[in-house]
């Protein structure tokens, strides 16, 4: 090939005096360094590397983390990881050997990325999100993602999509909307974990979360300062009642005092607010997870207690009476998984109710085929979003869809298990879901989130909208 | 050459839900560099000092005053500076741009610590992307450093003192897996006895002894300090690393010394506390010195009072040799406290919060000093801290040795180890790890 033909065919010449005509014009004080910025917008990137390790969640447990290198920049992702998971959400790979993280190592699912998912991906172009997660899904070839593991595909799905928003020149939220065609951003209202229990701290309290709402906040940054202003009320409340032993955390952050009942806990969080002085601002939420402590048809309010006392024992019916109550006496605005993932009868009664907002986790586990099924059956009217129950970017935008069109609710959420990363703070302003549950004001990987969205909301500045009275459309 | 182009500073939160200051630095090839300073919640009288807004705000500690302190002072003046020369923009910060001094040295109370090191930290990094080489490669070549080190952990695995609602007057006994080969194989260690540790405090004290404080540590009611070792003992033996994980405490001894009558009360968190149980520095002393015997310890953090010279001296003078004693309180890491404790040889081991001094340069100028005095080196976190991974980087270019940041558990604390795992990927086989030479990894430079 002559010279002339090489600069012809790669239109050399051309792209380099448009190069250097737009520096002329921007009379930028380093032309070079101006021209090798253009040059480099003006390559189509495709995804040139992809490169996965074993780091460890805020719970010391191994978790997957993937650098997806384009020509434009590496892009990083790490997965979450719950300590709830069931046979109906995609499937974590885990190396299972006992004398390596006790049975937690990940090294699989990293060899996976490396080896086939790598391979497999090289060369394609990272806007098209969907055709990626259909790859991975391809090559995967099992309805759950067993074969190389939901945590292996998840972090390449999440690393490709930053990297697409990068190809665009675009926010990842901004992305992120018009992956899923036409949303407007909105700032979510936080959901801030403040008393944990069940299986997410060390306490005889049942219940999972206890979770308080800025719906009466103008902005975000004004909710986060309610919720960390109340969060500190909570913890000097707590030290005056129950001694500062019972200031430490569970996984997400929230507090865990040794105390059993739910009013008990909830008059906690009444007494954090009023000192607050921001009363009809902040609603309260429960995440139950009653399927933790339904055995046969029954409730054990106590199964976080070492001395069993088999008083506690409820039926459903009265668990709709107890949290008819708590609804009326309390300013509750949703319920999460009021009872077992199976009972649809009951979840059907308390939804019928309209007393609150029912919350669907472990009843839908983000699976398409059980919110279409809770969607027919009227089961519920908000979906709880985990990404890593669905397994790829793609599917989420898919179930999101699929709630909102029903008129649902949607609440981003965390897992227990959680990484430095932020996507799901990206992921709930671009899909206006209205409402994010990111844990407790404690703890840098939940915190993490809420700094981004802090973020977002100062880069939007005049267009930021805050969900606020909003939250559940 | 990427010049700096605008500097933006934003008010975020830390680890424990507190305002912190965040920074981004753009540059002119239109990348930027962020960063995001740590916070204490023991903080000694000697540090520079951190500007916070009071008022009922966020209960008096937004940063409202730094983060403007940063936009409208600090941010003009750096305009078109080159990022890559770290000691020049930290000196005009420190010296021109607040001016602040006291007996002790620049103290930052103008702008505040928290401004200019926030600045500091993000320039550092952009520092770096100019000259196209990690962070750590960087912050080596600042110092005059040739060798990269990866660092033992110090992993806070029990906590008791100001960080903790137990009876426990020593603030953090800590686990360091100096025999491991690798940071990767000692981060395996450290996680596996975490979670054994996890288990036994379980089944002796009940969940509730599970959940954790600040750093991620577990702080069980326990009721005297050598049962927090009989308990670490028993972790590293289950995991089957006894010999190759051994024992650091961090005493922090201010919080609990009486400086009437010159006692230490190890008593002081028992609501009625008689003071019956205080005792002399020497006493202390002794009762440190039964503990390295009967434990493997290797680090004791701030054994005395911080102006418990005296002590200081006797202490390192008779276990010195075998234990690392760690000056934390004593030092702030304030370059002439740094020089009166090598004079006096009060410890020998500098504890570096990057926080305290208040900038990249002088965070440098403070370990070669240690280092040219033969001391060890421990990075360290604080208790409000962000998912900035400067710490990791530091530790690794200036070769500390050691570093403190924490539990695994909490990702502000592991953001810190899965970067040293980054890094010791990166360097691959010429990656080395400090394991049992930790407290002096490298020649002085």
């Amino acid at each position: 090939m002559s010279v002339q033909d090489y600069l012809d065919k790669h239109m050399l010449s051309r792209k380099l005096e448009d190069a250097v005509n737009a520096a002329v014009r921007a009379k930028t004080s380093d032309p070079v360094l101006f021209i090798s910025n253009h040059m480099r917008k003006a390559v189509q990137s495709v995804i040139t590397k992809i490169k996965a390790r074993q780091i460890l969640d805020s719970r010391g447990i191994p978790t997957v983390e993937v650098d997806l290198h384009t020509n434009k920049g590496v892009f990083r992702a790490s997965v979450p990881s719950g300590n709830s998971t069931s046979m109906y959400e995609a499937v974590e790979l885990r190396d299972g050997d006992k004398g390596v993280y006790l049975g937690n190592g990940v090294a699989k699912a990293v060899k996976n990325i490396n080896d086939k998912i790598s391979e497999a991906l090289i060369g394609m172009d990272p806007t098209l999100q969907s055709q990626i997660d259909q790859a991975m899904i391809d090559l995967d070839k099992t309805e759950k993602k067993g074969e190389l593991g939901a945590n292996a595909i998840l972090a390449v799905s999440i690393a490709a999509c930053k990297a697409g928003a990068a190809e665009k020149e675009v926010p990842l939220y901004k992305h992120i909307a018009d992956l899923s065609g036409k949303t407007s951003p909105t700032l979510p209202v936080p959901a801030f974990t403040v008393i944990s229990g069940g299986k997410h701290a060390g306490s005889n309290l049942a219940i999972q979360e206890i979770m308080i709402l800025p719906i009466g906040a103008s902005k975000f940054e004004e909710a986060l300062r309610m919720g960390t202003e109340t969060y500190h009320h909570l913890k000097a409340v707590i030290t005056e009642k129950y001694g500062a032993h019972n200031c430490n955390v569970g996984e997400d952050g929230g507090f865990a005092p040794n105390i059993s009942s739910f009013r008990e806990a909830l008059d906690l969080v009444k007494e954090a607010i009023s000192r607050t002085g921001y009363n009809e601002k902040i609603k309260i939420a429960l995440d139950v997870a009653a399927t933790n402590f339904c055995i046969g048809k029954r409730y054990d309010l106590d199964f976080q207690s070492p001395q069993k006392s088999g008083q506690n024992f409820k039926s459903a019916e009265d668990m709709i009476e107890l949290f008819k109550e708590l609804c009326s006496e309390y300013p509750i605005v949703s319920i999460e998984d009021p009872f077992d993932r199976e009972d649809w009868e009951h979840i059907k009664h308390i939804s019928s109710l309209g007393i609150c907002q029912v919350v669907g986790d472990d009843l839908l586990m983000s699976n398409a085929k059980r919110i279409e099924r809770a969607i027919t059956e009227s089961a519920c009217n908000a979906l709880l979003l985990k990404v890593n129950q669905v397994g790829t970017v793609t599917e989420v935008i898919e179930v999101v869809k699929l709630a909102k069109e029903a008129h649902w609710g949607v609440v981003t959420s965390h897992r227990c298990g959680e990484t430095i990363d932020s996507f799901i703070a990206d992921l709930s302003v671009g899909l206006a879901s209205g409402v994010i549950k990111a844990g407790a004001p404690c703890r840098g990987e939940r915190l993490e989130k809420y700094n981004q969205l802090l973020r977002i909301e100062e880069e939007l500045g005049d267009q930021a909208v805050y969900a606020s009275e909003d939250w559940r459309q | 050459m990427a010049t700096i182009k605008a500097v933006k500073a934003r008010q975020i939160f830390d680890s424990r839900g507190n305002p912190t200051v965040e920074v981004d630095v753009i540059l002119s090839d239109g990348s930027f560099h962020r960063a995001a300073v740590p916070s204490g919640a023991s903080t000694g009288v000697y540090e520079a000092l951190e500007l916070r807004d009071g008022g009922s705000d966020y209960l008096g500690k937004g940063v409202l005053k730094a983060v403007e302190n940063v936009n409208s002072i600090i941010a003009p003046a750096l305009l078109g500076k080159d990022p890559t020369k770290q000691t020049e923009i930290d000196n005009f910060m420190v010296q021109q741009l607040d001016g602040t001094v006291n007996e002790w040295g620049w103290c930052k109370q103008k702008l505040g610590a928290n401004a200019i090191l926030a600045v500091s930290l993000a320039v550092c990094k952009a520092g770096a992307a100019v000259k196209k080489i990690p962070l750590y490669k960087h912050i080596a070549n600042l110092a005059g450093n040739k060798t990269l080190v990866l660092p033992v952990p110090s992993f806070n695995v029990i906590n008791g003192g100001s960080h903790a609602g137990n009876k426990l007057a020593m603030q953090e006994f800590m686990i360091l897996p100096v025999g491991a080969s690798s940071f990767k194989e000692a981060m395996k260690m450290g996680v596996e006895v975490y979670h054994h540790l996890k288990a036994v405090i379980k089944k002796k004290y009940g969940q509730d002894a599970t959940n954790v404080g600040d750093e991620g540590g577990f702080a069980p009611n326990i009721q005297e300090n050598q049962e927090g070792l009989e308990l670490l003992k028993t972790a590293i033996a289950k995991a089957g690393y006894t010999g190759k994980v051994v024992i650091g405490m961090d005493v922090a001894a201010s919080e609990f010394y009486d400086n009437k009558d010159k006692t230490y009360d190890l008593n002081f968190k028992e609501e009625n506390n008689d003071g019956s149980q205080k005792i002399s520095g020497d006493s202390l002393k002794n009762v440190y010195k039964s503990y390295v015997t009967d434990y493997p310890i290797v680090s004791i953090e701030d054994p005395f009072d911080q102006d418990d010279w005296e002590h200081y001296a006797k202490l390192t003078a008779e276990v010195g040799q075998q234990v690392q004693i760690v000056g934390d309180d004593l030092l702030v890491t304030n370059p002439k406290r740094v020089e009166k404790a090598i004079k006096e040889k009060a410890c020998n081991a500098l504890l570096l919060k990057v926080n305290q001094i208040g900038s990249v340069t002088e965070s440098i100028e403070a370990v070669r000093m240690s280092k040219q005095a033969g001391w060890g080196v421990m990075a360290s976190h604080r208790s409000g801290e962000t998912e900035d991974t400067f710490i990791a980087d530091l530790s690794v270019g200036l070769a500390t040795g050691q570093i403190k940041t924490g539990a695994p558990c909490r990702s502000e604390r592991l953001a810190k180890y899965n970067q040293l795992l980054r890094i010791e990927e990166e360097l691959g086989s010429a990656a080395v790890y400090a394991g049992a030479k930790f407290r002096a990894p490298v020649e002085p430079y």
